[in-house]
């Protein structure tokens, strides 16, 4: 008590000593105020470029400056993690993890995205539907959705998703530039341009220039691929695709018995390898021989993919049992697949599966193991565990907290990517998602409700476990969010864009093309610093009273505005679809640069081009 | 182990006794070698006298089958006690063979 109140009396008195003696002088044009926030502004950037300070740590300090320094107040200072853009996005993370649990996201990777055999491919083949999608959706809702699919991806090609990544939230954001909804920035222009003329735009007004941007950006994408930064994600060393060992039962009736394993269509299989046969009596064979005859009651031992090989089950008919099954219609097919790790100090460390009762007390089958780096050798259930083993379970599909509860000093249950949860839930979830695009695309009611609305019913309607729903979210995005909303304010509070913009004017006389380019470039650079809503709101009415006193016909100026401030590919926070691959990526501050100067400088030159000629000046 | 091969009728029959377990099914194997040279013939797999058999032992009976289909013989299986019948039930062999 006696502490704060000391430290209250000083940011009081230190605040009114700044406001009199220095801070409310000018300096070049500029308040004090305007300077530190420049300052701090252009801190971070040496920060984060400079050290391994997180970068949440750097915006959190950046903002604590802008407090303690009296430019910011403290109510403006907290106002921006409780913004639109920071509870969309806490709500989105809970979106996708209903998404993930309910097998959306496995079903959107291998039917949507494709299956491609290489980089360049992948590319290609990513990019082009997202930039579709986003012209359509919002561009942060595709890169949210499409996140943990391309992470997939980059396992099953063994490239760091990094590379896969960037050309993600690059294609996101070319793609929303071709309609009012795609670009949160392209509705706060549109909204600013029907308060100044009362004339309401098309959705589909940006699109002529936007798609002639979006083909351009792409194919600079596919031809400099090789500035695209290769970066080891912490989850890469997580838990890999290809080190299950996968054990798969033959049911009495299956078609398949008498026949070999290869014209079974057992021996090759995709993703993965069949290296052991147990037979009903226990005898062993291994090798296997593409000859070797199937006979009901084997298990087949598999070792690859899991993902791949669990496709057996409903391809083949095969079965994950203990137990003999005599048909493959015996077995409860809403049973679930839960991943879970071997605990430290596990009661199942150096049992098998086979040896302990564990699998009849939790009504549970094993069905693969996995040991982190190299595959483990034998019949999983004879497998002695070891802790830190990924074991793949069988589970009955309710019951799941209560089996999670009663087992949580020998399991860690997780959410595996890689395991296909498809069922029930998988339409219910995707319904979920498609009326929430529906509802905000036809602005039935704020973007901030309908996805506060589609995450609670993700939650309600049982897509996504309730228990844990917050680990799921990306606390350290929503603290860079909340800052970088509360620099807007202060850049254009503290009276910089307005002298930025005015001087502009002096500097460019009265030819409308060369104030244009001045415009588009610092508008661009700008976005490329604060964010491209905020570069929209501080630009859009300097631009506006530009046109009019030259004038000439806005709408030129207002497009090459919408579209130059999308264009910021070359910093993070240039875009909030670059701030939510920032972290899953392991990106370096500095890696969006690398291409993302050439992307922006490109397409600045033809957007100026395209505009002027599809939109006359007078 | 012991196999005893006959030809009735026109029928090739095998006559099988004792255990046909992992250890004795290599020499199994080379006692029905002449069940292979059938050409149209008719096998009869006689398991009267055969008190266990294991996965080996099916392999064995399978490859017969296998060998057999094409040149137009039938393979049949005679005299299985209830307990190799429930080892053909549960292995899927029921609906290989037809029993006499």
């Amino acid at each position: 008590m006696h502490k704060c109140g000391i430290f209250c009396i000083f940011a009081a008195n230190f605040e009114e000593f700044s406001k009199v003696a220095v801070l409310d002088s000018l300096y070049l044009g500029l308040s004090g105020y305007a300077w530190i926030t420049i300052v701090t502004i252009m801190g971070i950037f040496v920060v984060m470029a400079r050290s391994r300070i997180p970068a949440e740590v750097a915006f959190l300090g950046a903002l604590t400056v802008l407090m303690i320094t009296g430019v910011v107040t403290e109510e403006e200072g907290m106002a921006g993690f409780g913004s639109e853009p920071v509870v969309v996005h806490a709500a989105f993370f809970v979106i996708i993890a209903g998404l993930l649990q309910s097998g959306v996201l496995y079903w959107l990777t291998k039917n949507v995205l494709g299956d491609p055999s290489n980089y360049h491919n992948a590319v290609l083949r990513l990019m082009v539907p997202t930039s579709l999608l986003s012209a359509f959706l919002n561009s942060i809702n595709v890169v949210a959705l499409f996140i943990d699919a391309v992470k997939i991806w980059a396992r099953k090609l063994n490239i760091s998703p990094s590379k896969l990544l960037l050309p993600l939230s690059y294609a996101a954001s070319l793609g929303g530039m071709c309609t009012l909804l795609g670009n949160s920035s392209n509705l706060v222009i549109a909204g600013l341009y029907l308060n100044k003329t009362g004339e309401s735009m098309n959705v589909f007004t940006p699109f002529l220039p936007g798609i002639i941007l979006t083909a351009v950006g792409v194919m600079l994408v596919v031809a400099l691929q090789r500035f695209i930064p290769s970066r080891e994600s912490a989850e890469m060393s997580f838990e890999t695709t290809s080190d299950y060992t996968v054990e798969l039962l033959v049911p009495t009736d299956n078609p398949a018995v008498g026949m070999s394993v290869e014209e079974a269509g057992l021996y090759r299989v995709k993703g993965g390898s069949l290296f052991e046969i147990v037979r009903f009596d226990k005898e062993i064979i291994m090798p296997v021989s593409k000859d070797e005859w199937v006979i009901g009651g084997d298990r087949l031992i598999y070792a690859g993919q899991i993902n791949e090989l669990l496709e057996l089950k409903r391809t083949h008919g095969l079965a994950a049992a203990d137990h003999h099954v005599w048909s493959i219609k015996d077995i409860d097919n809403k049973r679930k697949m839960r991943t879970a790790y071997v605990c430290f100090g596990s009661e199942l460390i150096g049992t098998s599966m086979a040896n302990s009762d564990f699998e009849q007390k939790n009504n549970v089958a094993l069905v693969a193991v996995a040991r982190q780096g190299r595959r483990v050798k034998g019949q999983p259930r004879e497998i002695r565990l070891q802790a830190g083993d990924t074991l793949l379970l069988e589970c009955p599909s309710k019951g799941e907290s209560k089996l999670e509860q009663d087992n949580r000093h020998a399991l860690t249950f997780f959410d595996s990517h890689f395991v296909p949860q498809l069922g029930s839930k998988t339409i219910t979830s995707a319904l979920i998602l498609v009326l929430m695009f529906v509802i905000s695309s036809f602005h039935m009611l704020p973007l901030m409700a309908t996805t506060m609305l589609a995450a609670g019913a993700m939650m309600l309607l049982g897509c996504c476990r309730i228990q844990g729903v917050t680990n799921y979210i990306d606390w350290e995005l929503l603290l860079i969010l909340g800052a970088t909303i509360v620099f807007s304010v202060a850049i254009t509070k503290t009276g910089i864009a307005d002298a930025v913009a005015l001087s502009l004017l002096n500097f460019c006389g009265d030819n409308p093309y060369m104030v244009m380019v001045v415009m588009c470039l610092l508008a661009s650079i700008t976005s490329e610093v604060v964010s491209d809503v905020g570069a929209a709101g501080i630009f859009f009415p300097i631009v506006f009273q530009q046109a009019n006193i030259l004038g000439c016909n806005p709408m030129p100026f207002v497009m090459s505005l919408m579209l130059s401030v999308t264009i910021s590919f070359a910093s993070p926070i240039g875009s909030s679809t670059h701030m939510l691959i920032y972290g899953p990526g392991a990106f370096k501050f500095t890696d969006f640069a690398r291409l993302g100067l050439v992307m922006h400088v490109v397409l600045l030159a033809v957007l100026l081009v395209v505009v002027n000629a599809l939109y006359p000046l007078y | 182990m012991k196999t005893t091969f006959k030809e009735e009728n026109t029928k090739y029959v095998m006559y099988f006794e004792g255990r046909l377990d992992t250890a004795a099914a290599p020499q199994t194997e080379r006692d029905v070698q002449p069940l292979n040279d059938c050409m149209g013939h008719d096998i009869i797999l006689d398991c009267t006298k055969l008190e266990y058999i294991s996965s080996s032992g099916l392999r064995i009976f399978l490859a017969i089958l296998k060998n057999a289909k094409p040149k137009g013989s039938k393979v049949y299986i005679r005299g299985l006690n209830e307990d190799l019948r429930q080892v053909f039930a549960m292995t899927g062999f029921t609906s290989l063979f037809e029993f006499v």
